[in-house]
């Protein structure tokens, strides 16, 4: 189910400069990544109970890298995503203290997009060796089959 | 004062070539001797990746005091074959192929989640017959993923027997799934528009012949292995993952139903046929292993359940919407989910009006299941951390990508 744009509105104002909108994905709130961790914390302690980070996942738009979170609210059933956008040099702030659930999926993103790793207990590489590329970038090519021959 | 086992510590580890003079080895923590002359120390020990118990290629890194677990950090990335950005460079039709590696001991769901995405953003309807054999399949498939993590369980916790059975029935159902989708494992049977193909009569009198049984199979399996009171012991009251744990690290399915919270995605955010089964939804009240084991045990019944309903309600018509040969869906953003064995599986697609996805995400239950483990290990033996990790039901193949 979709919240109330408006309602989301209130719960932020004062917390963050966010622009709520609703799109083929659901609704969606934007807002500078500085702010983030304040945001999903007013998020999960307001009435809308967004108790959960379902997930979080990076996209490279080519000019930035942009993060999407997804909370779901399971008193509500509602789901909720935060957006923000990141330099593709920049530093991604974690928001572990405010959902554990992000632990692991921020060391896989900030790894796959080259992205630093800020305010993180253990922010290791997850997935690749030290010294890989940031593979998810479009800029990185997938190997083909005589790439990996001649290699 | 010196400790009489630092001569022999620092040999060994200058043989490794790894000591370095003068500061501790690292890792590990030295405590003040005790006061009959004992010295303990923290170990740490690596457990995996090559292990049985670890469920593919598992690395977890435990610092133990005695058989105590103090700390654990778990290292995967050993499966990690780049799922996500092969996604990208394949068409729509294809990703099935690529989710079918990723939780291979229930590919049908991957399929699914992958096609569902797909067909948000193409907006197609799939007929009815199509709808109600992703049901079958996938909850065939459902009752053979926990037959698996059945039998490894045990194993987990040193029984031998039930894993045996588990294999049995497990086959008949992969029989089934092999007369239908021609493969054992990696179906690629569930495409956008619909299912690859009809059910065969074959299929469809093995799958009756098994669903004969497999409710008073169940008992049995139940009265073998939970009914074993050195098993009781193992798992009642171990590894409590408490409702607000749950919430705060992303569990879901069996392991978030287990501590009480009654979400499941079959119910909740209905898909394919589900809407017109009829199920119910087990809940655990603590949160223990043996919570999880009972709403587990309690999902393969209630799969059972729906099997029979879709075979009795299959509805006549095409398998298959017509689809082009090659989906371009305009440009926009989608989620899709389905519930599978291991919880809420998801993908997240970006396109951009190509015939490739700008970005394919897939959201993998195990990989939050994963995580919880570093919170609830510490202070547990190292034979209940094997156990444990059974009991979340992990499988690497997802977790990697």
């Amino acid at each position: 189910m979709l919240p109330d744009t408006t309602v989301v509105k209130t719960v932020l104002t004062g917390v963050a400069r966010a622009e709520v909108t609703a799109t083929s994905l659901g609704v969606v709130v934007r807002v500078p990544h500085e702010d983030t961790a304040a945001v999903l914390s007013a998020l999960k302690s307001s009435d809308l109970g967004f108790v959960m980070l379902v997930d979080l996942l990076g996209t490279d738009t080519d000019e930035d890298v942009e993060l999407t979170y997804h909370l779901r609210s399971f008193a509500r059933d509602e789901e909720l995503y935060v957006k923000c956008s990141l330099p593709h040099d920049g530093v991604l702030h974690s928001v572990w203290n405010v959902y554990a659930s992000a632990l692991l999926p921020e060391r896989e993103t900030a790894e796959l997009f080259g992205l630093t790793l800020a305010g993180h207990p253990n922010p290791a590489r997850l997935l690749t060796t030290d010294g890989e590329q940031p593979l998810l970038r479009r800029s990185v090519p997938i190997r083909t089959l005589k790439e990996v021959r001649d290699r | 004062m010196t400790d009489p086992r630092d001569t022999v510590l620092t040999h060994a580890l200058q043989a490794e070539g790894t000591f370095d003079p003068g500061r501790a080895p690292a890792g590990i923590k030295r405590i003040p001797s005790g006061v009959d002359g004992l010295a303990t120390e923290h170990l740490v020990v690596n457990i995996g990746p090559q292990h049985p118990s670890t469920h593919g290629v598992l690395r977890l890194v435990a610092e133990l005091d005695g058989e105590e677990v103090m700390n654990v950090e778990v290292a995967v990335g050993y499966l990690h074959r780049g799922i996500e950005k092969l996604g990208e460079h394949r068409r729509y039709h294809q990703l099935g192929t690529l989710m079918d590696r990723g939780d291979y001991v229930s590919g049908i769901h991957g399929e699914l989640a992958a096609a569902l995405a797909a067909e948000q953003l193409l907006e197609v309807e799939v007929p009815p017959r199509g709808q109600w054999l992703r049901s079958l399949m996938s909850e065939v498939n459902r009752i053979a993923s926990h037959l698996v993590w059945f039998g490894t369980f045990g194993l987990d916790c040193g029984a031998m027997g039930q894993f045996l059975y588990a294999m049995r029935e497990r086959e008949a159902l992969l029989d089934v799934l092999e007369s239908v989708t021609g493969q054992r494992m990696m179906f690629n049977y569930v495409r956008p528009g619909g299912v690859l193909d009809d059910i065969t009569p074959d299929a469809e009198q093995k799958l009756r012949t098994f669903l004969r049984t497999i409710d008073s199979y169940l008992d049995e399996h139940h009265a073998l292995l939970g009914g074993n009171e050195i098993f009781q012991k193992r798992v009642r009251g171990v590894g409590v993952i408490d409702r607000e744990t749950g919430l705060a690290f992303g569990l879901t399915g069996a392991n978030l139903r287990g501590s009480g919270v009654p979400y499941d995605v079959r119910r909740d955010k209905p898909y394919a046929a589900y809407t017109e089964l009829d199920f119910d939804v087990p809940l655990g009240a603590t949160g223990d292993a043996w919570d999880r084991y009972l709403v587990r045990m309690e999902e393969m019944r209630q799969a059972a359940r729906m099997c029979r309903q879709c075979i009795e309600g299959l509805p006549e018509g095409d398998v298959m919407a017509k689809v082009p040969r090659v989906l371009r869906p305009p440009a926009g953003e989608t989620y899709a989910c389905v519930e599978s064995p291991r919880g809420e599986l998801g993908v997240h697609l970006v396109a951009d009006g190509s015939d490739t996805p700008y970005r394919f995400h897939y959201r993998a239950p195990s990989l939050f299941a994963m995580q919880v483990l570093e919170e609830i290990l510490p202070g547990h033996l190292l034979a209940d951390a094997i156990m444990l990790i059974g009991s979340v039901d992990i499988v690497l193949g997802e977790i990697d990508r």
